[in-house]
């Protein structure tokens, strides 16, 4: 461009209209971002509503479960299909868990290329422990049952309460959640170094669940933490919880990976979890705990419990009566004898005082229906407990002679159920940002606590920060109550890819909190913002839309309320609220309306009858069957598939005719829904093709689209269990 | 359109401000300004403007400002620093300098401070969505033009970069990086008329990208 007047003036008018254009694209740029944040915080809430709404069931279920073990007749089906996974699993005398433990007799075939690991473990091998899982290895069952082991001796020393310092100038690091993403843990050793001598680390829990590799991070998380102990410090979780784990995908993932010994490896796993170590505090100063802590919390208390009783954080031991009474043993060899134990037991548990929140409320329900349902048959119990008596007194005399290490401290039910209130809590609680304590009825455990109770907590135990994780959170971090409470999450891509962003944070001498952040997945760094949100945007409409669907009679009936003149039209209003009331997810509706009713507004009506035409989901083959069992199965999939594998005693993935029977028969107790015979033998036959009697589990879940196979997101995660396609990726080793 | 309605406790509606012209006639020395000097206009006053949007519109601002309160009790309140951001959430498209006019021009250390609450928000976010002048597909193309030296239809990357980080309201390195990602075709140069179509279809529902 010339510098001449008559150019300058051509030059003028063009900069006139230059920076105009600018102004115009710049000013269209910001509305986009402030449009992609918006979308992304709501794309946000309704995965969280949701995700704590699968935990709130997954715990009502288990309430449910609970309360039919103890008023159920022994001798009914219902109770006998599930009662295994109530066992208590005690430590009555080493040498039995030794032999239980006992990988000596698996041989490991020529065939197999995994690594081979030798005891004690060195940290070479732990190193190339990463390095395999890295190239998509799978460790022998031998060589995990060996390291299960090996850990279990580790953890059985460690107290409730790890106290570490940042002596010698070291650098402490802190992870969160893992969840079963080995990328980001990989990342995280990339970016910060392996554990060492200079480099400890404390993981806050959540190893396990959701993604598919938990089962390698913990071997990873063990193998350090044998090379390096005093290097190498884990929390539990509340998914470090054989519950938790039936709905969330880590037994799932187990037995898919080893077929013939995963249920061994879970059961170990079971016993792993209740020894692993409650809370960290580093330099007296700085608490370090999975969930959080509530008004009553007593570090003190909490030194001196017998954590591994706790096997599930979500039930309270049972009340032992006396020592030498009913003590439980770990019953795999003998049935009845377990069971005339439980009986015994049953009479106290009943008495047993029932714990605050949502399973009070859930209990208080359903006392009265199930009195009616279930018939206890008293007679044929009395004479039934007289011969057990018998069978009773001579395994007691037996087991005492067995027993020799055990404590013999009647502990009194108040205690224990203080124990256990503060166990609960620190597993599952949330801050919050008013004042005070409340239950967390959001999850159905732990509480809500507010900042004047970290205040009075960190003046009373002389400390100055509380170091948690449980929440995800966009950024990996986020500090709150006055920067006194710092949140955590190690993985990335929670929710889908771009979602969020890991973080771990590095605490030196000066107890200054460093975060570090990062986001795993090289898919992340493809995507522009723009397609990042777009994606997790989408999938998180999509499970909107199935929970939508799900609730339709409750739907219909909340919009029947607004529209009294029968019209099949309800204004924005009211749908917003309606479907508010039913969903109880506290999302902005209306926002989300556009993408959500795609069918016409007439008036600003909505015709809701085409709305939910619009959101039905149909599966193959499944016209025949009535379209509010449909609507059942699919609102409590979770749940069902649940149900199922706690059916599936010996994680076969199949289960027979009649106990498949025997699973619609408990759901139907459990929802309150009348589900006959005949709708039974229609589904079954849906899936049992070859009339052979057995059912497969995930074939049947397939088959009414139950599993989202079509939203498969790359790490193969779903907002509620892995499923089949995920997994068959990872049959890799036959011999494993 | 949704029915208008007029809340009874506004006085008569003011009339809306004159947008911003663009710099007046040439000069033949000085360069262009970084902001063309706006004629003299009276402060913004919210008392004077009269809501027309229906309840349902509101309720669902509502919404949107709920989602961006970082208030630790929920206090449905925003910094002044947001109020961009939540009215171009809500699908208004105004310049900062619109902002921060119906914010009353406060000083910048103010910005992340002063807090705003909805019904004070109502009539700034209504005064701006009666702003003309939204700038349509063509504006945006004529002003490109005057990047296309060899007039083929594309501009060089380079030289939007800087337009875009030096003129007007500038956006930063990292903005700029962000606008124009996958733009550039391998010399660097970008055909501006599916830019714009790009600028234009940002904010709008993305079908498909990734189908595997």
């Amino acid at each position: 461009m010339g510098c001449g007047v008559s150019k300058s003036n051509q030059f003028h008018k063009h900069s006139r209209k230059a920076i105009r254009a600018a102004v115009l694209i710049q000013r269209w740029y910001r509305q986009y971002v402030a449009r992609t944040e918006m979308r992304r915080r709501y794309t946000w809430h309704i995965f969280q509503s949701i995700e704590y709404s699968g935990e709130q069931a997954q715990i009502k279920l288990y309430n449910f479960l609970g309360y039919l073990m103890d008023n159920f007749t022994p001798s009914s089906t219902e109770r006998n299909l599930i009662s295994h996974i109530f066992r208590e699993n005690d430590v009555c005398w080493d040498s039995e868990w030794e032999r239980y433990f006992c990988y000596k007799n698996i041989e490991v075939p020529e065939v197999y290329s995994g690594p081979h690991l030798t005891f004690p473990l060195t940290v070479e091998q732990a190193v190339g422990l990463l390095e395999a899982f890295r190239n998509k290895k799978q460790l022998h069952s031998r060589y995990v049952l060996e390291l299960l082991l090996e850990t279990w001796k580790l953890l059985r020393m460690l107290p409730n309460i790890n106290r570490i310092s940042t002596c010698h100038s070291k650098e402490i690091t802190i992870c969160g959640d893992l969840h079963g993403q080995l990328e980001d843990l990989l990342l995280i050793f990339y970016k910060n170094g392996t554990p060492s001598l200079e480099k400890p680390y404390v993981f806050n829990g959540d190893f396990v669940d959701r993604g598919k590799d938990s089962i390698e991070i913990l071997l990873i998380l063990f193998s350090f933490m044998l090379v390096y102990p005093c290097d190498v410090y884990l929390n539990r979780g509340n998914h470090e919880d054989h519950i938790i784990n039936l709905r969330y995908g880590f037994t799932k993932e187990v037995l898919t990976k080893y077929k013939i010994h995963g249920k061994r490896i879970l059961k170990l796993l079971q016993k792993i979890f209740s020894w692993l170590p409650l809370a960290t505090i580093i330099d007296q100063k700085v608490l370090v705990l999975h969930g959080g802590i509530s008004d009553t919390t007593d570090l003190s208390v909490l030194t001196k419990v017998n954590r591994h009783n706790y096997v599930s954080a979500l039930r309270p031991p049972k009340r032992r009566v006396h020592s030498s009474a009913a003590m439980s043993i770990d019953i795999d060899m003998d049935d009845d004898l377990w069971s005339t134990s439980k009986i015994y037991q049953r009479q106290a548990s009943l008495t047993y005082p029932k714990p605050l929140g949502p399973r009070e409320c859930f209990h208080n329900r359903s006392l009265q229906d199930f009195s009616t349902r279930i018939k206890a048959n008293m007679e044929n119990e009395l004479e039934n407990s007289k011969k057990r008596e018998v069978i009773l007194a001579a395994a007691l005399h037996r087991s005492q002679q067995d027993i020799l290490s055990v404590s013999t401290d009647s502990v009194s039910s108040d205690n224990v159920k203080d124990e256990w209130r503060q166990i609960l809590d620190l597993l599952w609680s949330d801050p919050m940002n008013q004042d005070g304590c409340m239950p967390n009825e959001v999850r159905g455990g732990g509480c809500y606590w507010g900042p004047d109770v970290t205040e009075d907590f960190l003046n009373r135990h002389n400390m100055q920060l509380i170091i948690r994780s449980h929440e995800c959170k966009q950024e990996g971090y986020e500090f709150c109550h006055n920067r006194k409470v710092l949140t955590l999450f190690s993985a990335s891509n929670y929710y889908d890819v771009g979602s969020n962003r890991g973080a771990y944070v590095k605490l030196g001498p000066d107890l200054v909190p460093y975060m570090v952040q990062y986001q795993a997945s090289s898919m992340t760094r493809e995507l522009t913002a723009r397609q990042s949100v777009g994606r997790t945007e989408r999938s998180a409409l999509k499970v909107l839309r199935e929970q939508l669907f799900a609730h339709k009679s409750d739907l219909l009936c909340a919009f029947k309320k607004f529209d009294t003149k029968n019209t099949g039209l309800v204004s924005l209003i009211d749908w917003a609220s309606a479907v508010e009331s039913v969903m109880h997810l506290n999302l902005p509706w209306r926002m989300l309306r556009c993408q959500l009713v795609t069918c016409k507004m007439s008036d600003g009506m909505i015709d809701y009858y085409d709305w939910f035409n619009e959101l039905a989901i149909k599966g193959p083959n499944t016209d025949h069957i009535d379209q509010s069992l449909l609507e059942t199965l699919y609102r409590h999939r979770s749940t069902l598939e649940t149900i199922f594998r706690i059916v599936d005693t010996d994680n076969s993935g199949f289960i027979s005719m009649e106990d498949f029977r025997q699973t619609w028969k408990l759901l139907s107790v459990y929802l309150k829904m009348e589900i006959t015979d005949e709708d039974i033998s229609t589904l079954a036959e849906t899936i049992d093709s070859n009339h052979d009697g057995s059912i497969d589990i995930d074939e049947f879940m397939e088959a009414f689209r139950l599993t989202d196979k079509k939203s498969r997101l790359e790490r193969g995660r779903s907002m509620f269990m892995g499923t089949t396609s995920d997994l068959t990726k990872l049959e890799g080793d036959p011999n494993v | 359109m949704p029915p208008k309605k007029i809340e009874p406790k506004k006085p008569e509606p003011k009339k809306p401000e004159p947008k911003k012209d663009a710099a007046p006639a040439a000069k033949p020395a000085p360069p262009p300004e970084p902001l063309p000097e706006p004629p003299k206009e009276p402060d913004f006053d919210p008392k004077s403007v009269a809501i027309e949007f229906s309840t349902d519109q509101i309720e669902e601002f509502k919404e949107a400002f709920t989602l961006f309160d970082r208030t630790p009790t929920g206090e449905m309140k925003i910094t002044y620093a947001q109020c961009g951001d939540v009215m171009r959430a809500l699908g208004q498209n105004p310049t900062n300098a619109d902002v921060l006019k119906v914010l009353g021009k406060p000083r910048p250390e103010d910005m992340s401070i002063k807090m705003l609450d909805f019904e004070t928000f109502l009539p700034m976010l209504q005064h701006i969505s009666r702003a003309k002048n939204q700038g349509n597909f063509e504006d945006f193309v004529e002003g490109l033009r005057v990047f296309d030296k060899e007039g083929n239809g594309t501009i060089m990357g380079a030289e939007l970069r800087h337009v875009l980080a030096t003129l007007g309201e500038r956006m930063t390195e990292d903005e700029v990086d962000r606008l124009m990602a996958g733009q550039e075709d391998a010399n660097g140069c970008i055909n501006y008329t599916s830019f714009v179509k790009h600028i234009l279809s940002g904010y709008i529902y993305m079908v498909h990208f990734f189908s595997s």
